[in-house]
């Protein structure tokens, strides 16, 4: 898939996720680098600790290529229904949800496979 | 290999060795050979029942083999044991009674390989693809055996053909899914179904046609009449012992899901579970077989495996019954017989739209039933049969049009 493509449905499923709680605030960041992206996403919303635990799951699920490689398609193009953020947890090299002042953040990495993560902030893992 | 994976490979493979042995034994081994032998040359077309054609050893010999043929792909390319592949396995099975066989398959799997070399993707990423394409099988077997062409020609033409239609399968099926978002679970029905529309009117043009074709066997036999009950049972039972207690609870969580694309219950529940419903499911389409007077024959029983695949995939008691009632309300509507072919048929593949109840409601289920029965008794004839998943075919244009209404009337609610 195009990089632009996949940029765009990434912010379609997670906009999608955080727009269904109706936002005051909604910020979006993109760094590239040549074999990989960072993208994060900042809200206002309320959310819970259950909620941040299942998220957190979900973007980080187990890698399934032969579901990503077809169904992971349908990221981005939800017009009905609840988003899908497994299909996202599925691609992502990364994903790391966090608590800021007033809502969450969401920092998902995405890469090939000559992805460099020293280029990226990625959290080490606890 | 993950201990959930050896499980469910021995599951997989004692069922298939089950269905070796009990057609050896049925019909004798060499009978069973001489059928076998003689299916792999038989036009595949819906809807030519093998238990009619061949009889019961050959038939389950075939559907064995063509199971195996999905499982050493998936071992292969070390693709997770899980909901998806566990679907594809038992449809494969399922269509291995009316339609697949070992040699009409291997065709459409290698042009789906292609297509994954054409696009630099490991072959892994378009396995499901591959796995559930093979209902285009069809093709192949026309084009050997039915289209005029003999020998050596019959065959290449064969071959290049049902891997020229492998290769169109991914770009198509990817686009069919953005049509109906995810809520037919048998997608591959509406993009093989969409290919043949084309692959039909172009063998139409060159002057052939598609003659009739309806072997359905009617024999009661009581190997094909409990095979699905006692495998449903055995299902049951072996989620029951390896689920432990909360197997219970994790059964009520997958009746909550809706279902829709992709659905993986053994990611998203447990194995255990996800066997619990497969078996149920199992259970109660035998019993609305037997209720309605239904014959146990190689279409039936295909269709029983394929939702009992999909008892991990999407499919559950909660969101297929209101689908199964409208297909029953639009059948007694429209005079048909409840056990005649093609209602019984979409009783069972109608699920395929049990997604659409599962997020959307009772009424939009049973409107899905209700209109899926009368495209599906339609749709053969436009594609010639050659794509067996027919009922996916016309569960795809049924969602796509429930779907499409349902995006319109929201969009009319202006929040500005």
């Amino acid at each position: 898939m195009k990089r632009k493509d996949l940029i765009l449905h990434l912010l379609g499923e997670i906009s999608s996720y955080i727009l269904e709680e109706n936002p005051r605030r909604m910020v979006v960041s993109l760094h590239q680098e040549k074999d990989g992206l960072h993208l994060s996403f900042m809200d206002d919303n309320d959310h819970s600790d259950d909620e941040l635990v299942r998220l957190k799951k979900l973007l980080n699920s187990p890698k399934r290529p032969e579901l990503a490689g077809y169904y992971g398609a349908m990221t981005g193009h939800d017009m009905l229904g609840s988003t899908h953020l497994d299909l996202l947890g599925w691609q992502v090299k990364h994903a790391d949800v966090s608590r800021i002042d007033k809502g969450i953040k969401i920092d998902l990495w995405l890469g090939g496979e000559r992805f460099q993560s020293e280029h990226f902030t990625i959290p080490n893992k606890s | 290999m993950s201990s959930k994976n050896v499980f469910l490979l021995v599951l997989l493979a004692g069922f298939l060795a089950a269905l070796l042995v009990t057609g050896l034994i049925v019909d004798g081994p060499a009978g069973a050979m001489r059928g076998f032998a003689a299916l792999q040359v038989q036009p595949g077309r819906l809807i030519n029942d093998f238990f009619h054609v061949v009889g019961i050893g050959g038939t389950l010999i075939n559907a064995a083999l063509a199971g195996a043929v999905a499982l050493v792909l998936i071992l292969l390319n070390k693709v997770q044991l899980s909901g998806p592949t566990y679907a594809a396995v038992f449809t494969i099975v399922g269509f291995g009674l009316f339609g697949k066989t070992p040699v009409n398959i291997i065709p459409i799997i290698f042009g789906v390989y292609l297509a994954s070399l054409a696009a630099k993707k490991k072959f892994q990423e378009y396995i499901i693809i591959a796995l559930f394409g093979t209902a285009l099988g069809p093709i192949v077997s026309f084009i050997v055996f039915e289209s005029g062409l003999t020998g050596a020609a019959a065959v290449i033409t064969g071959i290049v053909g049902g891997t020229f239609t492998g290769f169109l399968l991914p770009a198509i099926a990817v686009s069919m899914l953005h049509m109906h978002q995810g809520y037919n679970l048998y997608n591959l029905g509406l993009s093989c179904g969409f290919l043949a529309l084309f692959a039909a009117s172009l063998i139409r043009a060159a002057g052939h046609s598609f003659a009739v074709s309806m072997l359905w066997y009617t024999d009661p036999s009581p190997v094909l009449i409990w095979m699905i009950p006692i495998l449903s049972l055995i299902l049951i039972i072996s989620g029951l012992i390896s689920g432990g207690k909360k197997v219970f609870q994790e059964l009520l969580e997958i009746q909550k899901i809706s279902g829709r694309l992709p659905s993986d219950f053994m990611d998203m529940s447990s194995t255990a579970s996800s066997l619990i419903n497969s078996g149920l499911i199992g259970l109660a389409g035998s019993i609305y077989v037997f209720a309605v007077g239904g014959d146990f024959n190689g279409p039936v029983i295909g269709g029983l495996l394929t939702i009992m695949g999909f008892g991990a995939f999407g499919t559950h008691l909660k969101n297929s019954w209101p689908v199964v009632l409208g297909i029953i309300i639009s059948t007694l509507v429209f005079g048909q017989e409840l056990s005649a072919p093609g209602p019984i048929l979409a009783a069972l593949f109608g699920t395929t739209l049990a997604p659409l109840a599962g997020q959307f409601g009772i009424f939009t289920g049973i409107l899905a039933g209700f209109i899926h029965l009368f495209m599906v008794l339609q749709t053969g004839a436009w594609q010639g049969g050659i794509n067996l998943y027919n009922n996916g075919f016309a569960g795809g244009l049924t969602a796509t049009l429930l779907v499409a209404v349902i995006q319109w009337v929201r969009s009319t609610k202006d929040d500005f």
